[in-house]
């Protein structure tokens, strides 16, 4: 191979990569949703619409905040669409520096309003909730806890978990029950965990895991991680906490299209899509997500967004507050 | 064209961490405290001490395994050395992965017990050194091929077998000895994805999470992964006291052409040995196989595959191509001793042992510009990545064949007038064309089993096939998952068949 065909084999390889640039028929999307859950309903879409989809998934260590960072990082020229994040208080993140472009879906029209924004920057639909997983080889029934505040319990020292609070839902988890609480006892809370020698997992499935193998006794994680658990036939019971008290945290997936994006049309065409009923069905369905409309089909095992008291929060606030204590956090955790 | 060569590894490379450096002065103290406690310096001793270990491991293993294979009458070690140097061309995450589903808590000889050494400091320890040892084996067993035959056989008419070994194979092969352990050293410190899998907190994954935590803080990852520069210059002083300009060989420069040393009533326990580990290599593979055959995982593949392997190879191989040219011009004026040369390759060598993530967000930094979107928007970004960290693979793997060609035929070639581009495409290229080809088959292999780099700035719906393992391994269907992995095995091994193919050919 002479030089010449060299160059001309790179030319046509660099053509080939550069090829691969945007185009009008399609869209894309940023997701923290599980991409074994979100992925086939974005196939979907394409079936549906004609435009294909591209899409950037989160790994699960980064949960959440590995694509909202690229989203951040690539404010000055965006590349995505749409932010389909997997809680509601990441995407504040985003209005705040003025990154989301309000949009207000026809199909939104049966959500909650506490589940989307009057200026449609946001729309919340199908939800995790925030559950204790308990081994029941370890907890007998009698003594199932049933707050949040038993992972600090001395009765289970060394025997609870909590994924990293830096990450996923449980940094909304946190800064919901320091939002609810008030400063103080959010850090005397934490701090007696440390104490009480909970563990911190790096992810909510690392916490499923840690409960499943019976490591520990119970862990905080989300209903889809429940949903997996026990269809893996782990001996798992699932508490929603604090049913007599603050209530269980509700976390609704949440749409938003972005400032500036390149296919806006397109975005908007997938937005539509994610707020149909049939989606938080599926949802459902595939991952135990709780459906925000009163009229959606659940099955078995999976309740409605009525059929338990819900933690009552603004999830602007919890936003706020969760950028405000992440130096605090960060020195929690020990970075 | 070495300004040519080295405008775009400066382009690729330097660019990315300059802007960081940017970032670092914009938020000044702030950035700088979160060295101030002592988690940081935690995480970092923690790295160390498990790149020190596992090189320890690969060294004490590697080394002899390295001279049997090279020079002893080890049954089938042609076989046993690609047995055992397979998993290195694969992510360490998906061998990972393959221990997993053997002793994690449901694998097939999983317990309580393995489960628990597994996900720990043994754990990782254990993946790296069987994945990294490799690197030991091959490089000492190759500068051994590559040893004047007359220094052995003057030896062995006053020596024993066990004297030859260790008073003449053993120095002659100190080069790349002291080579591989740069090697381990820098790819177990950059190591990201195995004790994020395995739940060990290291210093690199500290890095990567001060990205990933909800106050984006790329100034902030630059300073925390500031302890790693005088790391990566004490590497650079190492290997130019210890490796520099002695030349060792690289991948099929010569044959097993002398009669190999008889290891005597050795051999059983040496063969018993030695092909223990080739199989325990190949272990957590055979895992991953059933494990997708078991599941369905293989029938579903087609569903979840995507375009990922298409990408990885497209990728891969325009980037491999770049390496292998920049590799040609840098790596024979590394070797020449050019001007310039040296500052060039210890770039490739920092780019090489920064951790991904910062080299990722840089690259974001300074490729999603308006004007650059052909190449961020695009898989040219993965090609600007790839070449950025993996250039100092084709450099050192064409310098060490220069440094053993002969330099009167550039000389002839200059003295008749042929001009530097001339020399390099008509002289150099030819005289070294198996390095040259190796170069290119070992960037190749090293894009493909990339998961850090590209993992950050992936085009949207472009990933890697890696980055599809990554992201859908927490909570994909595990059979899927095993599957997938599966590809990533069979990909590599037939990029790997076709380079050794052509580096045959290129050999007639």
């Amino acid at each position: 191979m002479n030089a010449r065909t060299l160059a001309t084999l790179l030319t046509l390889a660099l053509s080939l990569l550069a090829g691969c640039t945007s185009r009008s028929r399609e869209v894309v999307v940023y997701t923290s949703v599980d991409q074994v859950v979100s992925e086939p309903i974005l196939r979907d879409f394409e079936k549906q619409s004609g435009l294909t989809v591209r899409a950037v998934f989160d790994t699960e260590e980064t949960k959440s905040t590995g694509v909202l960072n690229r989203l951040v990082a690539e404010a000055a020229h965006p590349q995505a669409d749409v932010f389909w994040s997997g809680d509601p208080v990441r995407p504040f993140v985003l209005i705040k520096r003025g990154l989301v472009a309000p949009y207000e879906s026809p199909n939104a029209s049966g959500i909650p309003s506490s589940f989307r924004a009057s200026d449609g920057s946001w729309t919340g639909f199908a939800a995790r909730v925030r559950v204790l997983l308990v081994n029941k080889n370890r907890v007998p029934a009698s003594e199932l806890p049933y707050s949040i505040r038993d992972l600090a319990d001395p009765r289970w020292k060394g025997a609870t978990a909590i994924a990293n609070p830096l990450f996923g839902t449980t940094t909304m988890h946190v800064a919901a029950l320091f939002a609810t609480w008030g400063d103080e006892q959010g850090r005397a809370f934490l701090k007696s965990l440390k104490d009480n020698q909970a563990r911190i997992a790096s992810s909510n499935g690392e916490v499923k895991r840690l409960v499943a193998s019976g490591e520990v006794a119970f862990g905080v994680a989300d209903t889809d991680d429940a949903q997996e658990a026990l269809s893996e036939h782990a001996p798992i019971e699932v508490v929603f906490p604090d049913q007599d008290g603050i209530g269980t945290l509700v976390m609704p997936t949440t749409v938003s299209l972005m400032r500036g994006s390149p296919h806006p049309e397109g975005g908007k065409k997938l937005i539509d899509f994610l707020l149909r009923p049939e989606v938080e069905r599926r949802l459902a369905g595939t991952a135990a997500h709780v459906p925000l409309r009163s009229d959606v089909q659940t099955p078995p095992g999976v309740k409605r967004a009525g059929d338990f008291k819900a933690m009552q929060v603004d999830y602007s606030r919890v936003a706020d507050e969760m950028e405000r204590m992440q130096p605090w956090l960060k020195g929690w955790v020990g970075l | 064209m070495l300004v040519a060569a080295g405008t775009v590894l400066v382009l690729a490379a330097l660019l990315p961490l300059l802007s960081l450096v940017t970032e670092l002065s914009a938020t000044g103290r702030a950035a700088l405290a979160v060295l101030r406690g002592p988690r940081p310096w935690e995480l970092f001793l923690r790295s160390t001490g498990l790149s020190a270990l596992v090189t320890a491991g690969a060294l004490v293993v590697g080394v002899p395994l390295g001279v049997l294979i090279a020079r002893s009458d080890l049954p089938g070690r042609r076989m046993l050395w690609l047995l055992h140097l397979f998993p290195l061309f694969l992510p360490p995450f998906v061998l990972a992965l393959g221990w997993f589903h053997l002793f994690g808590r449901t694998g097939l000889l999983g317990t309580e017990a393995t489960a628990r050494t597994l996900f720990g400091g043994a754990g990782v320890f254990w993946v790296l050194w069987l994945a990294f040892t490799p690197v030991c084996t091959s490089l000492v067993s190759l500068s051994l091929l590559g040893l004047d035959a007359s220094l052995e056989e003057a030896a062995r008419l006053v020596g024993t077998p066990a004297r030859v070994a260790s008073r003449i194979l053993a120095p002659a092969a100190s080069p790349a000895i002291a080579l591989s352990a740069i090697v381990v050293f820098a790819l177990t410190i950059s190591e990201l994805a195995v004790p994020m899998f395995l739940r060990v907190d290291v210093f690199p994954a500290a890095v990567f999470a001060r990205l990933g935590g909800i106050d984006y803080a790329p100034g902030e990852a630059f300073a925390l992964a500031l302890p790693l520069v005088p790391l990566s210059l004490l590497l650079l002083f190492f290997e130019r006291r210890f490796v520099g300009p002695r030349s060792f060989a690289v991948a099929g420069l010569r044959g097993m052409s002398r009669d190999p040393l008889p290891l005597g009533p050795w051999r059983p326990v040496a063969t018993l040995a030695a092909w223990s580990l080739g199989l325990v290599s190949l272990a957590p593979l055979l895992v991953l196989l059933v494990r997708a055959t078991r599941g369905g995982g293989l029938q579903e593949l087609p569903r979840w595959v995507g375009r990922a392997p298409w990408t990885s190879l497209l990728s891969g191989a325009v980037a491999a191509t770049v390496i292998a040219t920049l590799g040609l011009v840098l790596g024979h004026a590394a070797a020449r001793r050019s001007r310039g040369a040296t500052a060039l390759d210890a770039l490739s060598m920092l780019a090489f042992v920064t951790p991904a993530p910062i080299l990722g967000v840089g690259l974001i930094a300074v490729w999603n510009r308006s004007w650059t979107q052909a190449v961020y928007a695009s898989l040219t970004i993965l090609v600007v990545g790839y070449v950025a960290r993996y250039t100092v693979v084709g450099v050192r793997a064409v310098s060490s064949v220069v440094l053993q060609s002969p330099l009167h035929f550039e000389e002839s070639a200059a003295v008749a007038g042929a001009r530097f581009s001339r020399r390099l495409a008509r002289v150099v290229l030819p005289l070294n064309l198996r390095g040259v080809i190796g170069g290119w088959l070992l960037a190749f292999v090293f894009c493909l089993r990339d998961l850090e780099t590209a993992v950050l700035f992936y085009p949207a719906g472009r990933e890697p096939l890696t980055v599809r393992l990554f992201t859908l391994e927490a909570n994909g269907p595990p059979s899927v998952v095993a599957a997938l992995a599966v590809a990533q095995v069979t990909l590599t091994g037939a990029v790997l068949a076709l380079g050794v193919l052509a580096l045959r050919r290129s050999a007639r």
